[in-house]
């Protein structure tokens, strides 16, 4: 995952070869096939995959994140909600996750060139694994105060 | 605060402030509210030394059905008073008289006040509890077999509106008493954090406190007993059902019962909303941690302009 990522944030700026004067993340845009490298898809399962869409100028990466029950879904809902609201405090983050998955992150050389490259992959695989940490944690939570709360509404009834 | 209080603390306060003998007499008006719409109104009526203390509930017109005025004469006697328009029931209390009273009773005065409506909502409850009584005692005189299914079918079920569209079903049997509440979840979020925390309750029984009434609940479809009340099946309503078995209704144990089983609805939200607290206050951290890692990312600003000491820059 870590190796893969490195080898898709190879980026240069590219001005778009379609509009004069424009300069645009190619992989947003669609337009110019021959600049768009291979797709990529690695997963763990079918619930946990991450989408990787290299090229010239911009990369997205696209991360599912493992959703096994209900309160898990509401729980990845919630999370990707709050994310991506603060979408311009994180730069890289997409507002709008790709089709079929939780969250997107899209980078483009000018991101590559403010920051440190093996910095943005360790971001990126860092926060898969929290990502899934702190879901499962907030779900032991709850269980737990739930409950909590039960047993102690019933027991002043004995 | 695991355990919410039955009482009104500022009922509580307020009054425990102007009741005080040493207290000058002042003009007061205030509306305070309580869970499910209920309101009060504190206010003075002819002049400052009496206080009228008038509620209004929501579910008063099936309260009076089953008998609210008798207990509020028998639980606030003398003080009850005609009621403020706009409000279901008033109690007047005089400071005159009322400063003539002990310390002790006073306070006795003032702690009952601000259980109005636990009182209020108590009645419908005391029916049902009666009832339950009644059934038993002829059930022990006609020997009826515990095993037999049962024919109670046209006995009453106690119905409470106590807001809108959520309801609280009662309904006495000769060995228990089943109390149903009816509850409406507004978003996703709160119907999903229901299931987990009702799954809970059905199974604390099963665990931990093996005395407690049996739990049961059903997401969408009404109970069977309510069959006959044509209640509808809803999206995003669930329906609870309490069985209270003859230990938790033993007289001794009743008040206290009545007391807890009341606050069951606000109770499950107020618990559900307060997991919903935790789990924005804790994404909100983890969301910042995520910043932090990403703000590493960006390289240290080393190219600060260096200057000699008398202010002069480096030529290159």
């Amino acid at each position: 995952m870590g190796s893969s990522l490195t080898a898709a944030i190879c980026l240069e700026d590219f001005a778009s070869q379609v509009a004069e004067r424009h300069n645009r993340p190619e992989i947003e845009a669609g337009e110019s096939p021959e600049l768009l490298l291979n797709n990529m898809t690695i997963s763990r399962n079918d619930n946990e995959k991450v989408f990787i869409e290299p090229s010239v100028n911009s990369i997205r990466v696209s991360i599912k994140i493992k959703q096994a029950d209900d309160i898990e879904e509401i729980l990845v809902h919630k999370f990707t909600r709050f994310l991506t609201g603060r979408a311009e405090n994180f730069f890289i983050l997409r507002r709008v996750p790709i089709k079929g998955y939780d969250i997107s992150f899209l980078i483009t050389n000018f991101h590559t060139e403010q920051m440190l490259k093996h910095k943005l992959v360790d971001f990126i695989i860092e926060f898969m694994e929290d990502v899934d940490r702190e879901i499962s944690e907030i779900k032991l939570f709850l269980n737990a105060r739930a409950r909590f709360v039960a047993e102690a509404y019933l027991t002043p009834f004995d | 605060m695991l355990q919410l209080q039955p009482n009104n603390l500022l009922i509580h306060t307020t009054l425990t402030e102007r009741l005080d003998p040493a207290a000058v007499p002042l003009a007061i008006d205030r509306i305070v509210t309580d869970y499910d719409f209920t309101t009060y109104h504190i206010s003075n009526l002819e002049n400052k030394s009496q206080i009228l203390v008038s509620m209004s509930i929501k579910c008063f017109p099936d309260l009076r059905k089953y008998g609210v005025d008798g207990v509020m004469a028998r639980e606030y006697g003398a003080y009850v008073t005609t009621p403020e328009a706009g409000y279901d029931v008033s109690l007047l209390l005089d400071l005159e008289t009322t400063s003539a009273l002990s310390d002790a009773v006073r306070a006795e005065l003032v702690e009952k006040v601000s259980y109005f409506k636990r009182n209020a909502m108590a009645a419908a409850f005391e029916r049902a509890f009666e009832r339950f009584d009644v059934l038993s005692q002829e059930s022990v005189a006609k020997q009826v077999d515990l095993y037999a299914p049962e024919n109670t079918s046209d006995e009453e079920i106690l119905v409470l509106n106590y807001r809108d569209d959520e309801q609280i079903f009662i309904r006495p049997s000769f060995d228990r008493v089943t109390v149903i509440f009816s509850t409406i979840f507004k978003d996703e979020t709160d119907k999903i954090f229901g299931k987990v925390f009702l799954q809970e309750f059905v199974d604390a029984r099963k665990r931990a406190v093996q005395n407690a009434p049996q739990v049961l609940y059903s997401h969408k479809e009404p109970p069977l007993e309510l069959s006959r009340l044509g209640v509808k099946q809803e999206e995003n309503k669930g329906f609870i059902t309490f069985v209270l078995f003859p230990r938790h209704l033993a007289p001794t144990r009743r008040e206290n019962c009545i007391t807890h089983i009341q606050f069951f609805r606000n109770y499950f939200h107020y618990h559900i909303k307060c997991s919903k607290a935790y789990m924005h206050s804790r994404m909100r951290f983890r969301v910042s941690e995520f910043l932090k890692v990403l703000n590493r990312a960006k390289p240290e600003n080393l190219e600060v302009e260096r200057k000699t000491a008398t202010g002069r820059r480096f030529e290159h």
